[in-house]
């Protein structure tokens, strides 16, 4: 390390450390995992408290209808039924999702699976019975499910008409001065002259990519138990972000915000699903204030595809300029995103057109993002939320335009690499390496010596493709983190994060011990809880290492010189003479250790808590590169061999190679499970995974696992190689950024190139399913008949 | 006729006789989680469908919420709260530590408890064995590679 750091903490900034690391870097197990392989980790399902109240949900058949009349009386009078909540006791409230509200019980539902009522019961037999003995009136609407008919003159117009929206239109908006667009029209990034581009250019590609609504898939289906007593609500529950649940119930039930605790110790996976407070716990939490008793609420599977925020589906129209020598003269682009009937899309709105943008140095640029409403399921963020559609659809394209003037891709990335943020304005990222990630996974698949093959019936060939992800350390959020060091010699992290398995509470605590210079052993975490922690960012985004790492560096190095302030005095030094490295205090000059650690704080004898806030990245929001001085991203590629039966169609990866920029590692161990949790994400968008609706009643027709394919042990490749590309960034903890993000967005172009590569056709809508790749084999004529 | 609804059930479950009274329709998985209070064994669907809920039944893996309470009713049972009895963790166990097997954690029962049903089946173990024997639990955070490793390892086999 040579710069000093930039964090972006409040107040002094700790000078960097003076010394090599003793814990960072380091292969150390996660610190829940006793737990979590003894069964001993009690997620919220396994939470019960005595007289606890059954919930279910009465979820909309139809995609859109208004709702008549509501008649609870059979269902109320159903033996052991305590409450039931609709339009006709919960008529104007709200529910909220990162601030917003939503209509708890909309008078027009959008989508099949929108909520109409609520039953709470002794038993779950009761709260199933009751539900479906609530008679509901619909008066049903035209619906419409397709993005291109949906922005069509004669479209019903996807809205709540019974709402005064409040301003940001996170939903639908109630009269679209557009049909159906979110906002109102496209957002657009463009520079240079794109017609002029064209006329440049030897050869123009005009081509449309499709991608699908991918589903989270969290293993564990949402569950909670909520608890009103007292005057206080208590919120067991799946959640990725505490403080913000606790933000959100306050605002939907007038709470004071301490009014509202929120704990979530243990989760089954959430991948941006359960940011914040979801839906469901709303009606939990309305229940139990109803009735004064715990209540607890678990979807089912069928409810957790029907209901949760997924990925939407996009329609991507490219048409791009290349010359001969191989320079992009021009791109224009335009994004049709289905976003369903709401759901979080506002800080989303360019990040389908970042990727074409950012990463290519083109001088003529127009791009167009559509948010689309639909009478679908609502939308949200899912791991690397749109930055995967672009990598998917650009990266696919980057190939074509490669293959079209018979250039190598790599060495075609390599021509029109752009190192900066903005190319014609030469603003720079804290840190962008992507040309080593690109040239690490090449070489490691053997990028110009594969083993191909290109006859028979197994054919093989390989493929990559890049991907820029900006979550790090953006907007809106302040990351807090207090380290308290008792006489003792313990050191105690409390932050209000979630470890959604990740393994945030193991590489923060060894932020925490690398920084006050003790063993990690003697670092205890506090999280998951906000009663006793401070406000912090919802680990989604791939926050927590980027946001929250700052703020626990800076807590412990001011809990390091509380420490050493007291005990200079006793030992008649300067404070600054002082150091500390695995659990013992030296004299700076001195290699030998003047006492232990322990014995310090024992001295010392004076309570020490150390602070951290970081604020928010500066810069404009969205991160565009365009005004801000430094901007921030994490970059990455990926590469894949893959293997084709040309008789049945199916596609296996047989290797594959993943580079992320982290800055540093804090711990490899953990950062190889990103990696390969990012390639079970990319395989499957890329090979498997997708809803199918019905497409004249807009239901969803796989809402099961079985139906709805996640790769298993069988479809992972045999052979994946992580590389982390370190390198330094001096605004963040010891440079070290997320990647829970990321690394899944190349996953499927890299595959489809090199399908491509294998059997020389392209597949342009995903994911590659048997039939869509023999249908573009047959077209070629490479089919033998029977 | 009268119809049964319900019935006082008896089994080993991680070596030590217990009884309860079940409805009929009362699976295995609820019979664990609800009154015996083992927690451990995971739903993710309750419909056989993702493998979180998989213990060892008569030295068998079963999806535990795909087996009615009433036809277990004599059976052994294992479940991971019964893989480390005892003295410390089970060997398999550390090496899922060890080699990062789990992220969030939810799946990692039903691994476990499909794997010690197959290493307790026979002698010989090839790393097909091991794919297939878990290729019925889900896992979405992709802790795949790992728990190969580890049950490799496990096995002998590297
Ligand atoms: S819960 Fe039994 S198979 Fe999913
Ligand atoms: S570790 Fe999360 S589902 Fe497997």
């Amino acid at each position: 390390m040579t710069a000093e750091p930039k964090l972006l903490v409040k107040g002094w900034v700790p000078p960097k450390l003076d010394r090599p690391f003793t814990v960072v870097g380091r292969r150390i197990n996660r610190r829940d995992a006793v737990e979590k392989v003894c069964g001993k980790a009690l997620y919220a399902n396994d939470i019960h408290f005595p007289g606890t109240l059954y919930a279910k949900i009465l979820r909309s058949p139809h995609p859109h209808a208004r709702i008549k009349k509501v008649d609870t009386s059979r269902a109320e009078s159903v033996p052991g039924v305590k409450a039931v909540i609709s339009r006709n006791n919960f008529k104007d409230w709200y529910t909220y999702w990162y601030k917003i509200p939503q209509p708890g019980f909309p008078e027009i539902v959008l989508y099949a699976g929108h909520e109409v009522a609520a039953v709470a019961a002794e038993t779950p037999e009761a709260a199933n019975e009751a539900v479906g003995l609530i008679e509901v009136e619909y008066e049903r609407l035209p619906a419409v499910f397709d993005v291109e008919e949906a922005l069509s003159e004669c479209s019903p117009v996807v809205s709540y008409s019974d709402v005064v929206v409040p301003e940001g239109p996170f939903y639908a908006t109630d009269k679209p001065p557009v049909r159906n667009v979110w906002g109102g029209g496209p957002a657009v990034l463009s520079r240079g002259d794109v017609e002029k581009g064209f006329e440049e250019a030897d050869v123009v590609l005009e081509r449309v990519y499709t991608t699908p609504f991918q589903h989270h898939g969290t293993l564990q289906t949402r569950t909670c138990v909520a608890l009103w007593e007292g005057g206080r609500l208590t919120l067991y529950d799946s959640c990725q972000g505490i403080w913000q649940a606790k933000e959100d119930l306050a605002l939907s039930f007038r709470l004071k915000p301490e009014q509202v605790r929120v704990i979530v110790k243990y989760m089954g996976g959430g991948f941006g699903s359960k940011s914040g407070a979801q839906r469901y716990a709303h009606y939990a939490a309305a229940l139990s204030m109803l009735t004064g008793r715990p209540v607890r609420l678990e979807l089912t599977r069928a409810e957790e595809f029907l209901s949760h925020p997924r990925r939407p589906a996009a329609k991507f129209y490219l048409k791009s300029g290349v010359k001969k020598n191989g320079r992009i003269t021009a791109v224009w682009g335009r994004v049709l995103i289905n976003a369903g009937s709401g759901g979080a899309y506002k800080p989303f709105k360019h990040d389908a057109i970042l990727h074409p943008f950012y990463l290519y140095d083109c001088p003529n640029v127009h791009l167009e993002q559509w948010g689309v409403l639909t009478n679908l399921q609502f939308t949200g963020p899912t791991r690397s939320p749109l930055n995967i559609i672009s990598s998917t659809a650009f990266e696919s394209h980057v190939d074509e335009l490669a293959a079209a003037i018979g250039m190598d891709p790599l060495k075609f990335r390599f021509m029109n690499y752009n190192p900066y943020a903005d190319p014609v304005k030469k603003t720079r990222f804290s840190a962008k390496n992507l040309d080593k990630a690109m040239q690490a996974v090449c070489e490691e698949i053997g990028w110009d010596s594969p083993q191909r093959q290109h006859n028979g019936r197994y054919r093989t060939g390989r493929g990559m493709a890049v991907y820029m992800f900006h979550g790090v350390g953006f907007h809106p959020y302040e990351a807090n983190a207090e380290v308290v060091v008792k006489p003792d010699g313990r050191a105690e992290l409390r932050m209000g994060i979630v470890d959604i398995g990740t393994g945030s509470a193991t590489t923060m605590a060894m932020v925490a011990a690398e920084e006050l210079g003790v063993n990690l052993e003697d670092v205890d975490v506090m999280y998951g809880d906000t009663d006793g922690t401070m406000y912090a960012p919802g680990s989604h985004a791939s926050r927590v290492i980027p946001e929250v790492g700052p703020a626990v560096l800076k807590a412990a190095a001011e809990a390091r010189e509380q420490l050493f302030a007291a005990l200079a005095d006793k030992l008649k030094v300067a404070p600054s003479e002082l150091r500390s490295e695995r659990g013992f205090i030296y004299l700076k000059e001195d290699g030998r250790p003047l006492l232990s650690f322990r014995e310090a704080c024992r001295i010392a004898n004076v309570e020490i808590v150390g602070r951290g806030s970081r604020a928010p990245n500066p810069g404009p929001y969205p991160r565009g590169g365009e005004t801000s001085a430094v901007n921030f991203a994490t970059f990455g590629a990926t590469a894949a061999v893959v293997e084709v039966d040309t008789w049945t169609g199916k596609v296996r990866v047989v290797r594959c190679a993943t580079a992320h920029e982290f800055g540093r590692v804090l711990n490899p161990k953990l950062v190889e499970s990103q990696h390969y949790g990012g390639v079970l994400f990319g395989i499957g968008y890329a090979l498997y995974e997708g809803a199918v609706h019905d497409k004249k009643t807009g239901i969803m027709l796989n809402a099961d696992l079985l139906n709805y394919k996640i790769p298993t042990t069988l479809e992972m490749p045999e052979e994946i190689v992580c590389i982390n590309i370190e390198a330094e960034d001096p605004y963040f903890a010891y440079s070290a950024k997320g990647g829970a993000e990321g690394i899944n967005s190349a996953v499927p172009a890299a595959i489809r190139n090199a399908v491509y590569d294998a059997v020389g056709v392209w597949v342009n809508d995903f994911p590659i399913i048997p039939e869509r790749l023999l249908r573009e084999l047959e077209k070629m004529g490479s089919r033998d008949a029977v | 006729m009268v119809l049964k609804t319900s019935v006082e059930v008896e089994l080993k479950v991680n070596g030590s006789l217990r009884k309860a009274k079940v409805n009929v329709y009362t699976t295995l998985a609820e019979l664990l989680r609800e009154k015996f209070g083992l927690t451990g064994t995971k739903l993710g669907c309750n419909r056989g469908e993702c493998g979180a809920c998989t213990v060892v039944m008569d030295g068998k893996p079963v999806y535990s919420c795909m087996v009615l309470a009433v036809d277990a009713d004599g059976s052994e049972v294992l479940t991971v709260e019964g893989l480390s009895a005892g003295e410390g963790l089970h060997p398999l166990q550390k090496l899922f530590i060890e080699h990062d097997a789990l992220q969030c954690g939810y799946c990692t029962p039903g691994f476990l408890m499909s794997l010690t049903a197959l290493f307790q089946s026979r002698e010989k173990i090839t790393l097909e064995d091991i794919k297939h024997s878990v290729a019925g639990v889900v896992c979405r955070c992709g802790a795949h590679p790992n728990i190969l490793r580890a049950a490799a390892e496990y096995a002998g086999l590297r």
